[in-house]
C-alpha cells in the first residue's frame, strides 16, 4: 500500500465527483429534497378527520355531545347527515372518515348500567386513519361522559360520582408525539443509504465503459488502492450530507436532538462503510452503468424504507419478517438514528446496534477488497 | 543465442497462447525483442496484435506458454512488470474529465514520480505534446492528434525502459502519425525498447524489425531491408488501365502471371519475367478490350509483402 | 400507418424478450415489494411490551393488570419492583408502555376517590404510542365503568344512581378487521406501475436516441405520432400485466377481497397508465444519454410518489403539498383501485377521478408529443 498512489487515486476521483453534475446532483440536492419531501409529505399525524354526524335524537345531551367532536382539534365536521342512505354516500365517496350515530334513546339510556352506545361508522380503508380516529373519538366520547356524570351528581345532590380510575400519561421523549421527530432521523438514514450507494456504484463501471479502466489496471497500483482511494471523497461527502440533515433537521423542522455529535459520527462512519462498501461491490459486478444504478436503487431504499423501522415499527411486523430485518444493515442505524435524537442515547446504551454495524463494515470492506480485479477476463 | 542474452532481453516471449472458449487469439507466438529496438507487430484487425500486448502488459493471463518482460514472468509477477512498463491502450484512455495536468499529476502519483522530478517530467512531456499553454484544458475537448501524443506522454512521465503502444497512431492524421514516429524514435536512441502494433503497413519502414501477425500466427520476423530483399515469388509491376474490372479477370488467367492484386485504382502483378511482362501485357490486354495506361516495375510494399507471405502459408 | 405502428410494436417486443435482465425485473421487484408491504408494512399495534410496577397489590389492582395482560393489544415484558426498573426499561426500549399502580389504589376506589393511574409511553414512535395512548384509555375506563356498575348493584337502591356513562363503538365498513394489507398491497398495483412504465418508457426511447437507431428510423417514412405510439403500446400492455399480476397475487395470496367492477378498475388503469406513459415520454424528450433518463425519472418519481397517499395520508399534508397532489395521477388511480378492490364504489363516484386522470394523461401525452417532434429537428 502507497501512499502516494491512494491519494492520487482519491484526489482524480474527487476532481471527477466535482465535475459530474450528476454526482453533484445526487449529493447536494437529493438530501435536500427527500428532507422536505419526507418531512413534510410524510405525517402520521392525523388531524381534522373529515366527520360525518347522524344525530337520530336531536336532543340537548346529543348536540353537547356533537359540540364535543366540533370543538376537538382532531375532527373536522364535514356534513350532518339525516339518513343511512345519506351516511353510506357520504363514507363512499370519502366526504368523512367517520360517520358519528347517535342513537334515538340517547338521553333514556344515559344513566342505565350499559350506558348510552354511540356508533362510529369509520372507513377501514386507510387502516391506520381508522385505527387512529377510532381512539381519538374514544377519547372525546369519554370526555364527554365525565362531564354529563359531573352535572348529573351536581343535579342529583348526591356526592359527585366521580370516574373511579383517571389515567394520568405521560409521554416520554417525544412529547409532542409528533410524527415527523421520528421520522426525520430515519430520513436520515435513508438519505445517507442513498447517496452512498448511487453515487458509488456507478465508480467501476464508468471507467470501464470510458475505457480508463484498461491503462488503469496496467499500472502498478493496488485493487485496495483503487477502492480506498475511489471511496474516500464519497466518504467525506457522505459525511458533509449527514451534517447538512443534522442541521436542517434540528434547525428547520426543530427535531430535538439529545445525543452527542460524537455518537452520531461514529454510527454514522460505520453505516456509511456498509453503504460505500456495498455500491462498490455492485460497480465491480455490474458492468453497466445504467444497471448498477438500478441495482443501486433497488438494494438501498426498499430495505431501508421497508425493513429497517424507520416508518413501519419492527415489533408489529410477523416473527418471521423480524428476523429477517436482522439482516437489514439499515435497521441498526435506524435504532441508534431514533435513540441519538430523542433519547439522548450514547455509546453504551447504543452498543449492540453499533456492533452490529462495526460487524457488517467488516464482512462488507473485506468482499469489497477482494472483488476487484486487475485483469481485463 | 546463449542462455545470458536471452535473460537480458527485455521482452522474451515462448510458444503464447491465448484461447478465449474455443476461439484461439493468440496460436504460439514466440520472439526475443532486444534493449533500444522498435519492433513493429504488423497485421489486419483480429490478428491478435493486442492480445498479444495485453498478456505482456499482464491484464491477460496467458493460456499458454511463457513470457518475460524486463526479467518478469508476465503471468505470476504481472506486478512486477508494470512497474517497468509504459502502456498506450488502442482506445484512447486517459481522463477526458480532468485536465491535461491533472492527468500527468495522476500517473505521476499512481508511478510515484518523486516530486521534484516530476515537475520537470510533466514539462518535457507539455512540451513534447505540443502542449504548451494548454494545461488546463479538459483533455476531453483535444483532438485526435494531441490526445495520442499526451497519451504517449503519460505512458513515459516515469521513464520506464520499456513501451507498449497499441495502434497509437489509428485514427490520426498522417501529418500527426509522422511527428509521433519522430517521437518514438527519440525515445528509442535513448535505450528504450518499444513495441508497437499497427495496420498501416507503411509504418513498418519505421522499425527497426517488423513481427507479421496474421490469426494468432507470427508469418515472418525480420527487418524491414530484409522482408524487401527477400521478397518471395518474383518482380512486382504496377498497372493502370481504364476498365479495372476486366483486366483483373484477364491478368489471373495470363500466362507469366503469378498473381494479381487491386491496389486503389491500380494493379499489382507479380510475374516471373519482368521484362517479358512488360513486353507482352500491353497486347495481351488489347485484345482483351482493355487499354494500358502505364506498366513498369514498382518497390514491393509491406502490403504486397504480407499479402504473398500469408498466402504462402496459407497454401503450404 | 397502422402497418408501421405493428412493425415498431413487433420489435419492441422482439428486444423485450431477448432482454432476460429486463424480464426479471418486471417480475421480482413487485413481488418482493408485496411480499415486503403485505407483511411488514402495518401501522397496527398488537402485543404492545409493556412494563408493569405494581405497589398496591390490592385485589383491585391485580384486577386491572390482568385486563391488560389479557388484552392482545399489549404484552406484559417486565414486572418491575422499583421506579428505577420501569425507567430503564423504557429508556433501554424493552417496553413501549408503564403502568405504575401507587399504593393507595384500592382504598381510593373503595371510599369513592378518584384513584390515580400513573401510564408512561415512550413516544419515540409517536404513531404507535398514540394508538397504545388510546387503547390504555379504553382499558381504563371499561374497568372503571365495570367497577361503578359493580358498586351501584352490591349498594342497591340505596347506593347513588349508576354514573353517566357512553360507549363509543367503532363499526369499521369495508375491512372490518382493519387489515393493513388490504389498504397497502391495492396500492402497490399503482406504485410499482408508476414507477416501472415511467422509467421503462423514459429509458427505451433514449437509447435508441443514444445508439443512435432513433436518427435511422426517422429517416424512414414513418412519422413521429406513429414511432411513439408503436413505443407506447407494448409498455401499455406490460402495465396492464403489471397491475393484472397484482391484483391476482394480492387476491389469490393475501386474499383481498375484489368486491367492485372490474370494467371500472380497467377502465381508470388504463386511464392511470396513459399519464405515466405520457410522464416518460416527456422525460425522455429531455434526456439525452440513459444516465440521465434514470436521474430524471427518479428526482420525478420520489415526489409523486410520496405525495400521493400511497402510505401517508393527503390530509396530513401541509396545503402546499395536498395542491401538489392534484396532478398526481397516482392520487387519483389509488382512490380507484382501494375503491374497487375494498369498498365496490363505482363510477358513479369514481367519475371525478377518472375525469382528472383523462386530462392530466391528454396534457402529457400532448406536451410529449410536441416536444418530441421539436427535439427531431
Amino acid at each position: 500500500m502507497r501512499v502516494r498512489r491512494l491519494a492520487a487515486m482519491a484526489r482524480k476521483e474527487a476532481l471527477q465527483i466535482w465535475r459530474d453534475p450528476r454526482s453533484l446532483l445526487i449529493a447536494l440536492l437529493m438530501p435536500f429534497m427527500q428532507l422536505v419531501l419526507l418531512g413534510y409529505g410524510v405525517s402520521l399525524d392525523i388531524k381534522h378527520v373529515p366527520v360525518c354526524t347522524f344525530d337520530r335524537e336531536a336532543s340537548q345531551n346529543s348536540q353537547d355531545l356533537l359540540k364535543h367532536f366540533q370543538a376537538s382539534d382532531y375532527f373536522t365536521i364535514a356534513a350532518v347527515i339525516g339518513n343511512y342512505g345519506a351516511l353510506t354516500g357520504a363514507i363512499d365517496r370519502g366526504v368523512c372518515r367517520l360517520a358519528i350515530v347517535i342513537p334515538p334513546d340517547f338521553t333514556q339510556r344515559l344513566s342505565t348500567t350499559g350506558g348510552a352506545v354511540v356508533q362510529g361508522i369509520v372507513d377501514g380503508t386507510d387502516t391506520n386513519t381508522a385505527n387512529i380516529a377510532t381512539g381519538y373519538a374514544q377519547a372525546v366520547v369519554a370526555r364527554y361522559a365525565a362531564g354529563a356524570r359531573l352535572e348529573a351528581s351536581a343535579r342529583q345532590g348526591a356526592i359527585a360520582t366521580i370516574q373511579p380510575v383517571a389515567m394520568q400519561s405521560r409521554v416520554w421523549f417525544n412529547e409532542d408525539l409528533e410524527s415527523r421527530n421520528f421520522i426525520i432521523p430515519g430520513v436520515i438514514a435513508m438519505v445517507m443509504a442513498l447517496v452512498g450507494a448511487e453515487l458509488t456504484s456507478l465508480t467501476i463501471a464508468r471507467e470501464w465503459e470510458r475505457g480508463t479502466m484498461e491503462l488503469l489496471i496496467s499500472t502498478p497500483v493496488t485493487p485496495m488502492e483503487v477502492m480506498l482511494g475511489k471511496l474516500a471523497p464519497y466518504f467525506a461527502i457522505g459525511l458533509i450530507d449527514a451534517a447538512l440533515c443534522l442541521a436542517f433537521g434540528v434547525f428547520w423542522f426543530g427535531v430535538p436532538f439529545r445525543g452527542t455529535l460524537a455518537t452520531l459520527f461514529l454510527a454514522t462512519a460505520l453505516f456509511l462503510v456498509v453503504v460505500l462498501g456495498i455500491g462498490y461491490l455492485i460497480s465491480v459486478r455490474v458492468k453497466s452503468q445504467v444497471g448498477a444504478a438500478q441495482i443501486g436503487l433497488l438494494v438501498t431504499i426498499l430495505p431501508t424504507t421497508l425493513l429497517s423501522g424507520y416508518l413501519f415499527p419492527i415489533d408489529q411486523m410477523p416473527v418471521p419478517v423480524q428476523a429477517v430485518t436482522y439482516l437489514m444493515f439499515a435497521r441498526y442505524y435506524v435504532t441508534a438514528l431514533k435513540a441519538l435524537f430523542l433519547k439522548g442515547a450514547g455509546i453504551v446504551d447504543l452498543a449492540a446496534p453499533l456492533a452490529a454495524m462495526a460487524l457488517y463494515a467488516a464482512a462488507i470492506a473485506f468482499l469489497a477488497a477482494r472483488a476487484f480485479h486487475k485483469s481485463l477476463d | 543465442m546463449s542462455a545470458a542474452t536471452a535473460a537480458d532481453a527485455p521482452i522474451v516471449v515462448e510458444r503464447l497462447v491465448k484461447r478465449f472458449g474455443a476461439f484461439t487469439a493468440v496460436d504460439g507466438i514466440s520472439f526475443r525483442i532486444d534493449r533500444g529496438e522498435i519492433v513493429g507487430f504488423l497485421g489486419p484487425n483480429g490478428a491478435g496484435k493486442s492480445t498479444t500486448i495485453r498478456m505482456l502488459c499482464g491484464l491477460l493471463r496467458p493460456t499458454a506458454g511463457e513470457a518475460r518482460v524486463a526479467g518478469f514472468d508476465v503471468a505470476r509477477e504481472s506486478e512486477r512488470v508494470r512497474e517497468h512498463i509504459g502502456y498506450m491502450s488502442q482506445k484512447f484512455s486517459l481522463y477526458t474529465d480532468l485536465t491535461v495536468a491533472e492527468n500527468l499529476r495522476f500517473f505521476g502519483g499512481i508511478y510515484r514520480v518523486p516530486a521534484a522530478l516530476l515537475a520537470e517530467r510533466m514539462r518535457f512531456v507539455i512540451e513534447m505534446a505540443g502542449l504548451t499553454g494548454r494545461e488546463e484544458a479538459l483533455v476531453g475537448t483535444l483532438a485526435g492528434g494531441w490526445k495520442q501524443r499526451l497519451a504517449l506522454g503519460c505512458a513515459i512521465l516515469h521513464r520506464p525502459p520499456i513501451l507498449f503502444l497499441d495502434e497509437p497512431t489509428s485514427g490520426v492524421d498522417p501529418e500527426s502519425r509522422r511527428r509521433f514516429w519522430d517521437l518514438i524514435h527519440n525515445l528509442s536512441s535513448g535505450g528504450i525498447t518499444v513495441l508497437v502494433s499497427t495496420h498501416y503497413m507503411d509504418e513498418a519502414e519505421y522499425c527497426d524489425r517488423i513481427a507479421l501477425i496474421n490469426r494468432g500466427r507470427l508469418v515472418a520476423f525480420d527487418t524491414p531491408a530484409a522482408m524487401k530483399r527477400d521478397f518471395p515469388g518474383g518482380e512486382l509491376l504496377v498497372l493502370e488501365c481504364d476498365v479495372l474490372g476486366a483486366a483483373f479477370a484477364a491478368l489471373e488467367a495470363a500466362p507469366g502471371v503469378r498473381d494479381v492484386a487491386a491496389f486503389g485504382n491500380t494493379l499489382h502483378l507479380l510475374v516471373e519475367d519482368r521484362e517479358g511482362a512488360i513486353a507482352a501485357l500491353p497486347g495481351y490486354l488489347a485484345d482483351k478490350g482493355v487499354a494500358v495506361a502505364r506498366i513498369e516495375p514498382v518497390a514491393p510494399t509491406f502490403e504486397d509483402i504480407f499479402v504473398q507471405l500469408v498466402g504462402r502459408k496459407e497454401a503450404a | 400507418m397502422f402497418g408501421r405502428i405493428w412493425q415498431i410494436i413487433v420489435k419492441e417486443f422482439l428486444q423485450l424478450k431477448r432482454d432476460r435482465a429486463q424480464r426479471w425485473r418486471l417480475i421480482v421487484p413487485p413481488l418482493v415489494q408485496m411480499l415486503i408491504f403485505g407483511y411488514a408494512a402495518t401501522f397496527e399495534v398488537y402485543h404492545v411490551a409493556t412494563a408493569v410496577l405494581d405497589r398496591d397489590q390490592s385485589l383491585e389492582s391485580r384486577e386491572l393488570i390482568s385486563r391488560f395482560a389479557f388484552s392482545d393489544r399489549f404484552r406484559i415484558v417486565e414486572v418491575a419492583q422499583t421506579d428505577r426498573q420501569i425507567r430503564s426499561a423504557i429508556d433501554r426500549s424493552d417496553a413501549t408502555v408503564a403502568v405504575v399502580i401507587h399504593p393507595g389504589f384500592a382504598a381510593s376506589l373503595r371510599s369513592g376517590d378518584t384513584a390515580p393511574l400513573q401510564v408512561l409511553v415512550d413516544g419515540t414512535d409517536s404513531n404507535t404510542a398514540l394508538i397504545a395512548l388510546g387503547y390504555l384509555g379504553t382499558i381504563v375506563d371499561r374497568f372503571s365503568t365495570d367497577y361503578a356498575a359493580d358498586l351501584a348493584r352490591r349498594g342497591g337502591a340505596a347506593a347513588r344512581a349508576a354514573p353517566v356513562n357512553v360507549e363509543f363503538a367503532a363499526r369499521p365498513w369495508y375491512n372490518p378487521d382493519l387489515n393493513g394489507r388490504w389498504f397497502f398491497v391495492p396500492g402497490i398495483a399503482g406504485t410499482l406501475t408508476l414507477m416501472l412504465i415511467v422509467s421503462l418508457t423514459a429509458s427505451a426511447i433514449v437509447r435508441e436516441r443514444e445508439i443512435g437507431t432513433l436518427e435511422q428510423l426517422m429517416v424512414t417514412p414513418i412519422r413521429p405520432a406513429e414511432f411513439i405510439l408503436g413505443k407506447t403500446i407494448p409498455f401499455f400492455v406490460v402495465g396492464m400485466a403489471e397491475v393484472a399480476l397484482v391484483a391476482i397475487f394480492g387476491a389469490v395470496w393475501f386474499r383481498i377481497p375484489f368486491v367492485g367492477d372490474l370494467f371500472v378498475l380497467l377502465l381508470g388503469t388504463a386511464l392511470f397508465l396513459n399519464s405515466t406513459l405520457g410522464l416518460g415520454l416527456l422525460i425522455s424528450t429531455i434526456c439525452k444519454t440513459q444516465q440521465q433518463a434514470f436521474a430524471s425519472s427518479f428526482l420525478v418519481l420520489n415526489p409523486f410518489f410520496t405525495l400521493s397517499g400511497f402510505g401517508f395520508p393527503i390530509a396530513s399534508m401541509p396545503t402546499v403539498l395536498q395542491w401538489f397532489t392534484y396532478i398526481n395521477p397516482l392520487r387519483y388511480y389509488l382512490v380507484v383501485i382501494r375503491g374497487t378492490f375494498v369498498k365496490g364504489i363505482g363510477l358513479d363516484v369514481l367519475w371525478p377521478d377518472m375525469l382528472a386522470m383523462a386530462a392530466l394523461g391528454t396534457v402529457l401525452l400532448a406536451a410529449s408529443i410536441l416536444r418530441f417532434r421539436k427535439s427531431l429537428d
